[in-house]
């Protein structure tokens, strides 16, 4: 039973890349099959979060047109054997791929791993269309911000419109110190609104970016909580039921600060 | 230019069409033709508008009454003597209801209303789900929300100052009933209890109730 997984937001810089490729190495890390598409034709950067950029051979233009084959242009990870990247071109723009393409492509993926994970760019356009042609499940990212939940909003109705009802949350970059202040939404205001399955919370850590620099995905990552947090939805995914976790707060000073009831 | 030759304005009980009558029809005709085409769907197909004749030229007054025909509104032809301003400004009034219709219509919805959705109806509408941010649900008649309210809600929106709204938890970011607009308060709280939306005294009240 393989699945078709498309990872989008609507907003830009919520974490689709970085949940795509946390999400990929910690089903990989599971022994699963994964193929991870990058859609972000013209912007890519799942290669760098891998840290694959200089194995990058053909990428998913070539695919599309025909001058190579699927396999040719996949970039196999590192570290998993079982974990592949299809790359997409960073010198053509979304119009060369359209949504019948990436739909015989997922079709054609389907048959040889477990899962295939989208990475759809930002926005409601044709590269979020193209992006969510192929997938049976939807997977929204969002960050306790009015604006991130607001555009969420707006693609949960899109991906409702284009007929995809298997859509599951992930709210990322959440800061429990300012969610227990008050100065940010929490994950009941969010859940309220939305009103959706949601699969995991992950904290902003820094970790997530410097792991991001290293090529080398957070999740598995022990001492980090936004790993551990990765670690949990990949479990979820996998039909884990896996309570959510207390975050740490965020270090001497807010518990300091919490002491004295500021 | 110096001034348009057709101009809506907005009204306490409907909308004016002012016609400049020294233009000629072609003019006229191409200006109502481009502000009827600018906004399709801001006036309700069937709308009777009543034509306020004093000088006008006859010919022009046919011309008006089939291009407006055309777009599938009807001409109120009862003459009212209501002469604006000395330079031959006309008014054309909208009365306030798409035409009455005996039998009540109601759309329903048994769906959340996402952000960025807009859910327009001639009729009341009853949703059975949230409207969330960022959503426009606009009806002829009234709304009824089973549900949270958090986006904009106008109702009345074709005039009926009778319209009410009513929702689980009124919390949007607007009201509107007939031509009267009441936002929230910037700080909005939490409301924990069924409430009404009407026109009273002439402002918008709201009022909780017992659901």
């Amino acid at each position: 039973m393989s699945e078709v997984i498309v990872v989008t937001s609507g907003k830009g810089g919520v974490g689709k890349s970085t949940t795509t490729a946390n999400l990929g190495v910690g089903l990989a890390m599971r022994g699963q099959k994964v193929v991870l598409i990058d859609t972000d034709t013209g912007l890519r950067n799942l290669d760098l979060l891998l840290g694959l950029e200089n194995r990058i051979m053909y990428d998913l233009v070539d695919v599309i047109e025909g001058r190579v084959e699927i396999r040719k242009a996949l970039v196999r990870h590192k570290k998993f054997e079982n974990l592949q990247l299809l790359p997409t071109s960073q010198v053509k723009d979304k119009s060369a791929v359209n949504p019948a393409d990436l739909m015989a492509l997922c079709d054609e993926l389907r048959k040889e791993y477990d899962y295939v994970i989208i990475d759809c760019p930002a926005g409601i356009e044709q590269g979020f269309q193209t992006a969510i042609a192929g997938a049976d499940t939807a997977i929204v990212v969002t960050m306790p911000e009015v604006s991130a939940v607001r555009d969420a909003d707006k693609i949960i109705g899109e991906l409702g419109r284009s007929e995809k009802d298997n859509i599951k949350l992930i709210i990322n970059r959440i800061r429990p110190a300012m969610v227990d202040s008050g100065e940010m939404m929490d994950m009941d205001d969010i859940n309220d609104i939305l009103a959706i399955k949601c699969i995991g919370q992950v904290p902003d850590d820094i970790k997530v970016v410097t792991s991001a620099n290293r090529g080398e995905p957070v999740v598995g990552d022990n001492d980090s909580q936004a790993g551990k947090a990765y670690a949990n939805i990949v479990g979820r995914i996998m039909g884990e039921d896996i309570p959510f976790m207390e975050f740490e707060k965020e270090g001497f000073f807010a518990k300091l600060k919490k002491a004295f009831g500021m | 230019m110096s001034r348009d030759l057709v101009t809506i304005k907005g009204g306490k009980d409907g909308f004016r069409l002012l016609v400049d009558s020294s233009a000629s029809m072609e003019e006229i005709e191409a200006e109502i033709k481009k502000k009827l085409e600018e906004n399709p769907g801001f006036f309700p197909e069937g709308t009777k508008f009543e034509l306020e004749v004093a000088d006008l030229d006859r010919s022009v007054k046919k011309g008006i009454d089939q291009l407006l025909s055309k777009h599938g509104f009807g001409v109120d032809k009862s003459p009212k003597a209501d002469n604006h301003t000395a330079d031959n400004i006309r008014g054309i009034k909208k009365t306030g209801q798409p035409e009455q219709t005996t039998v009540q219509e109601m759309m329903v919805l048994n769906r959340t209303i996402r952000g960025g959705e807009e859910v327009t109806s001639q009729s009341s509408i009853l949703i059975c789900g949230n409207v969330n941010p960022g959503a426009h649900v606009i009806a002829g008649g009234s709304i009824d929300i089973r549900g949270k309210c958090r986006g904009m809600v106008h109702a009345g929106a074709w005039g009926d100052t009778n319209a009410v709204i009513i929702a689980d938890r009124l919390m949007p970011s607007q009201i509107r009933i007939a031509n009267m607009i009441a936002r929230s308060p910037d700080s909005m709280e939490q409301s924990d209890f069924a409430e009404r939306a009407y026109i009273k005294d002439g402002q918008i009240v709201i009022e909780p109730i017992e659901r």
